[in-house]
This record gives structure tokens, sequence and C-alpha cells, in this order.
């Protein structure tokens, strides 16, 4: 028996549906289709890994939402979720001029299963009109990030309107942009290192009064710089839904949150931001790997629970994370690390890293370091299953790990998106 | 050197604002002169097979609450700033619903124009305030003879120009067909546009529209009023100036 999705959703909702898939394009080339008991999932991570993002539309949201996962009949047994990974240009077209396909359709069916390659969308329009794309998909697990987001110290609840005000103010040159915040007011500036260099670039800089937030909670005085694009993205979502947008961050260097939540359906867009200091290694998470298949591997090697995905996995693991590097004020190892991470040093580097090779790990100790580099915090996605304690002990606290897509963290305190 | 400047008029915001928008059109990089009764905005290219140079004045009265300035000295009490044209443009263009816009030069790691706008929050009363540092460069009292008015020459014929607006779209569609055009009038407020090329000749008539009173009596009385007087201009470079005009002007003078 094979896993399916099978979903059906009126004109509105179409709208709606494509404006995440919109939101999730400014993120990265590729979308995940992930149905579950919860709703359907799309997701989607950039290729530097520093920018995640997920949308789940719970069952309620569809006129019609069913789902299955496969059962193998093999010694293991197990259930196996639709691995559906697609194509921002292929999907991105179909959901393009969502105003009229707003008006004029009237029914739209979503339907797919594991062993057929594609995945079928079909928009039953006004006037007898019936339009089938067919999509086809590469099978591919899909990446989860647990982030704490309730444990963040800053928490801002603001209306779309307010933050897309402060973008105008940014030019389309600036890639990344500083948010500022103490208990009494917030600040929305361009980043700073950008203005030092190049002295022919604009300094902006916008406040914000508490009183304009719908909710506003500052436990620690800090800035955070980020990507300016994809904050976008997430701004015109929310505004399509008219849903306030949720900010949720702590020192820089950590990842932060951009979150939706809506009866119907809950966003959330994990960013990475500017690391202040190289010494502030401690906030890296080194957990930087892939969980891209290959189409010709089995499903069920990689799916087992208490199994990594990958067997290459643990001996990563075990070789990034020795204390002594991670701690080291040293520019030189930092830097090591990061590269070894495959985070962009200083500019967006847009390679596809996710396939880091295990001789860089090795060579950390001579790389030069240059003073006061700015690094991306990168985010970590590894497959990390239920049954496996942390076989090394991590000597910080890990921020956000990544999951294969089965229910294995049941630990309380982690929300998996 | 100082200078602050205020704008509380919304209408002379718009203006000010359109004006350095026609200004980022024609090109990257201009020189603002600040004197203490106006505001200038140079460009020179001295570009060898003929470049675009412009001139434009405003009346600080006319735009400024207030105005105050400081020129380098005593004797010379002007201020020549060097910018990137876009980037006051785009601050500008932020400030649409402003109801406090001051300029002032400030000096922050490096000489910038703060722009600092104090923006209408469309819920409740209470403001915002948006500030833009715009990177500036200060042109040196040696190179100021080479940025002063320039003269306009004697000329031939002079003749207000049709609206604009028609004009850009003749010249526009000309573009395809030549690199160059041709422009002749006469003292008798006919205009002519008209490109030549092997296979073809196109020409556009203007009439009734006018002549501005002559500068020098010896030039007319000498010409026949019917006769043509032609330059041969390169049509991108008129039609950069064409599609920069945002300010409606009430009269446009053209002059060969």
């Amino acid at each position: 028996i094979a896993a399916m999705l099978k979903c059906v959703m009126s004109g509105s909702q179409v709208k709606v549906f494509g404006k995440a898939i919109q939101a999730l394009s400014r993120i990265s080339d590729e979308l995940w289709l992930d149905p579950s008991e919860k709703g359907l999932a799309l997701r989607s991570v950039n290729s530097c890994r520093s920018a995640y993002g997920y949308v789940l539309f719970s069952p309620v949201f569809f006129q019609h939402y069913q789902w299955s996962t496969s059962v193998k009949m093999n010694d293991t047994d197990m259930m196996l979720n639709l691995n559906c990974r697609l194509g921002m240009k292929s999907i991105l077209p179909i959901f393009r001029c969502l105003n009229s396909l707003e008006k004029n359709v009237e029914k739209c069916k979503i339907f797919t299963r594991s062993d057929k390659c594609k995945v079928v969308i079909q928009f039953f329009c006004r006037h007898g009109i019936k339009k089938i794309h067919n999509v086809c998909f590469q099978e591919s697990q899909p990446l989860q990030v647990i982030f704490q987001k309730n444990m963040c110290a800053n928490t801002l609840v603001i209306k779309p309107r307010v933050l897309t005000e402060a973008l105008v103010l940014f030019t389309s040159s600036q890639e990344e942009v500083t948010l500022a915040v103490t208990p009494l007011k917030v600040c929305i500036k361009s980043s700073n290192e950008e203005s030092m260099d190049l002295t022919n670039s604009v300094y902006s800089e916008m406040f914000v009064g508490p009183d304009e937030f719908d909710f506003f909670q500052v436990g620690i005085d800090t800035e955070i710089t980020f990507c300016f694009k994809e904050l976008k993205g997430v701004l015109t979502f929310s505004e399509a839904i008219r849903a306030p947008i949720a900010i949720h961050f702590d020192f820089p260097g950590k990842p932060m949150a951009l979150s939706i939540d809506d009866m119907l359906l809950e966003a959330n867009f994990i960013l990475a931001t500017l690391a202040d200091e190289p010494s502030r290694a401690s906030s890296l998470q080194t957990l930087c790997l892939s969980q891209k298949q290959k189409r010709s591997e089995p499903i069920h090697s990689n799916s087992k629970a208490g199994k990594n995905v990958t067997s290459k996995v643990p001996e990563y693991i075990s070789r990034k994370v020795e204390p002594k590097r991670l701690y080291s004020n040293e520019t030189p190892t930092n830097i090591s690390t990061l590269e070894n991470c495959g985070s962009p040093l200083m500019k967006r580097v847009n390679g596809d890293i996710s396939e880091v090779p295990e001789s860089s790990v090795s060579d950390t100790e001579e790389v030069p370091g240059s003073p006061s580099l700015r690094k991306f915090s990168c985010m970590f996605f590894g497959a990390v299953s239920s049954d496996q304690q942390e076989p090394f002990s991590l000597p910080f606290q890990s921020l956000a790990t990544a999951s294969d897509s089965e229910e294995d963290m049941n630990n309380g305190s982690f929300s998996t998106f | 050197m100082k200078f602050r400047a205020k704008i509380v008029d919304t209408a002379c915001l718009n203006h000010f604002t359109r004006v350095s928008s026609m200004i980022a059109k024609l090109a990257k990089t201009c020189t603002l002169r600040i004197s203490p009764d106006k505001l200038n905005f140079v460009l020179s290219d001295k570009v060898a097979n003929g470049g675009v140079s412009m001139w434009c004045e405003l009346e600080q009265e006319n735009f400024f609450s207030e105005f105050q300035m400081e020129g380098v000295s005593a004797e010379n009490n002007e201020i020549y700033l060097e910018l990137t044209s876009e980037n006051l443009s785009r601050a500008l263009k932020t400030a649409q619903n402003a109801r406090t816009l001051k300029i002032k030069l400030t000096n922050k790691h490096f000489p910038c124009l703060t722009v600092s706008i104090e923006l209408q929050l469309s819920v409740s009363s209470s403001s915002r305030v948006v500030t833009h540092d715009i990177p500036v460069k200060v042109i040196p009292r040696k190179l100021w003879k080479d940025l002063q008015e320039p003269t306009i020459p004697d000329a031939d014929v002079s003749i207000y120009l049709p609206v604009l607006k028609t004009m850009k779209s003749v010249v526009e569609k000309m573009k395809n067909i030549s690199n160059h055009l041709i422009i002749e009038a006469n003292l008798n407020g006919e205009l002519n546009l008209k490109i030549e090329t092997e296979l073809v000749c196109v020409t556009t008539h203007f009439k009734d529209l006018g002549n501005p009173p002559l500068a020098s009596e010896n030039a007319s009385q000498d010409r026949n009023s019917e006769q043509m007087a032609e330059v041969h201009i390169d049509i991108r470079k008129l039609l950069q100036f064409l599609a920069g005009q945002q300010v409606n002007p009430t009269k446009a003078t053209c002059i060969s």
C-alpha cells in the first residue's frame, strides 16, 4: 500500500495555499509536501541552510483532507510517509495569478501517491473548464527543524502592515536588516556592516514604539541581523491571511523565528541571524547535514527508528563536536568550524553544501583568520531519531536540530515544525 | 559648514521629491549646491561626443519653511556636495505622507545628508520618525568653477515645445528606426522632429507652438520667419531627458 495524499479546496482556499507557496519560494527552489494527521505541511529550506520555512494547513482548512502512510510488509514493518519534493519552478507557475484563481476556480483537487511519480493538481473552473497539472516529484525525506520558540527571551507580535512600512525604507541593494530591541523601543535599521564598508550606501533607521505591537516582551536587549528577502516573503503571506506575525528571538547568532498562527494554519519561518563576534561560536550548532536521499536508495533503510539517515552521520557529528574547538576564541578555528558547516562567510554563498566531504572536517588548524569576521550561524538539520540518545555529549544546548519526519521527538518541551 | 532645512507642506514635499526623481533619472551622480537663497542640482557630463549637462534651480523659500546654511567661508558662502542621485530620491519617496521632513548636513564617520522624516501613523495619532543618512562628498572650492550656471548661447531660433508627453511618445517610436533625430524649428511656431534612414524618412510636424521673445534683436531681423534651423541629436539622450520629466513645466523652451 502506498502513502497517499488527497485534498480538496475552494477557490479562496487556493489563494491562501498559493500565497504560502509564494512565501516559501523566497526561501528555496524546492518544496516538500508532507502530509500527516496534523494536516498538510509545506516545507522548504535554502541551499545554505540559513532559512527554513514551514506552513501547516490543518485538516479543517480543506474541504476534504485524506492521507495515509504506507506500510511496508517486511521485517521492520515501518510506516512510511509520502516523501514528496517538488521543484518550485514547476509548482510556482501553477499558483501564479492567485486573484484570478480565486475568482475562477470552484474546486481544486490535489492528489498524489508515493508509488506514482507525480502530483496531480486539478482545477475545476467556471464554465465547465477543467485544468489539470501533473508535476513530477522526487522522493526525498523532508527536513524538520525543532525550535523552542516559546523559550525565546524576546517575543514581539505585530500586524504585518507596520513591518511592511518599515521595509519600504530599505533599498533592495541591502540584503540584511537589523532589529534592535530594548524594553522601551524597537529599532529597525540597515545592517551596520554594509554602511561601514561602502561609503555609498544609505543608512536608514526607524523606531517602533511598544504600543504598536499586539504583544511585546523583551527579556534581553539585543540586536539581530537577518536576511531581508525572506522576511518580505513572510510578510506578504501574513498580510494575505490578515494575521499578525510573531517574532521570536534571543541573541545574535541564534536563529530567529517568524510565525503566524491562524485557526486553520500555522506558519513558521526560522532564519539564521548574524553572529556577533567570532567568539560567539558557542551559539553555532554544527549538525549541518543533508537528508537528501537519492531515489535509488531504498526507502526503508533510512526511515527505521533508531537508526540515522546516513551512516555518515555519527562520524560527522563526533568529529565536529569537539568542545575545544567550538569554545576556542581563536578566529581561525571558528572560521573552519563554520566552513565545515558550510555556512556562508560574510556574504551569502549559495552553494549547495548538502554533502560536506569528510576530509574537510580534519583540516582546521591552519585556516588563516581574519579579524572580526561576521558570519551567519548555520541551521542544523540532521537525522536524529528518538531512540538515539546523544552518544557524544554536546557541551552546549542544542538549539535547533533536525529530526526525520516521523513522530520521534516526544520530548514535550520541543516543538517540532 | 552647516546646513539644516525643514519642509512641512505636503505639496512642497511632493514637488521636491519629484524634482529629485527627475535628477535621478538623468544621471547617477549629481552635485547639490546650497546657497542662502537657492538650492541647485547640477549635472555636468564631460563626455567627448556630446554629454548632457543640466542646471536646476530651486528658490529655497518656495519649498522650505526653515532654511539655515553656513558655507565654506564668509566670502564663499556656499556648499557643494556630490551625491548619488538615487539615494536622495529614494529617501524622499519614503516621505510620502510625512508630517515634516528635515534635511541636515551631518558627519557620522563621513559626511552625510541626514533626511529625517516624521510619519503620521495610520492607526493612532502619534508619529514615527524615520531617518536616512545619505553619504555625500564635499566638493573642494577649486572645482566650483566647473559647476556654475551655464550661459545660454545666442540662438538662431527659440521655440516653445509641445506637450512633453506627446513629444516623448513620438520620439520613443522613432528611436527604433534611427539613432539620430533632427529637430527643426522656425520663428513661426513650427517644429519638426525628423528621422532619416536609407529606407525611410519620418517627420512629425507641430504647429502653432509660439516663440518666446527673442533675446537679441539683430538675429531676428535678418531671419526669415519660415526658415528652419536644424540640429542633429542623439535620440537616446533626448529620450532620457524626456523620460525624466516629472515636473510639469509651464514652459519648455528649445533653443538652437
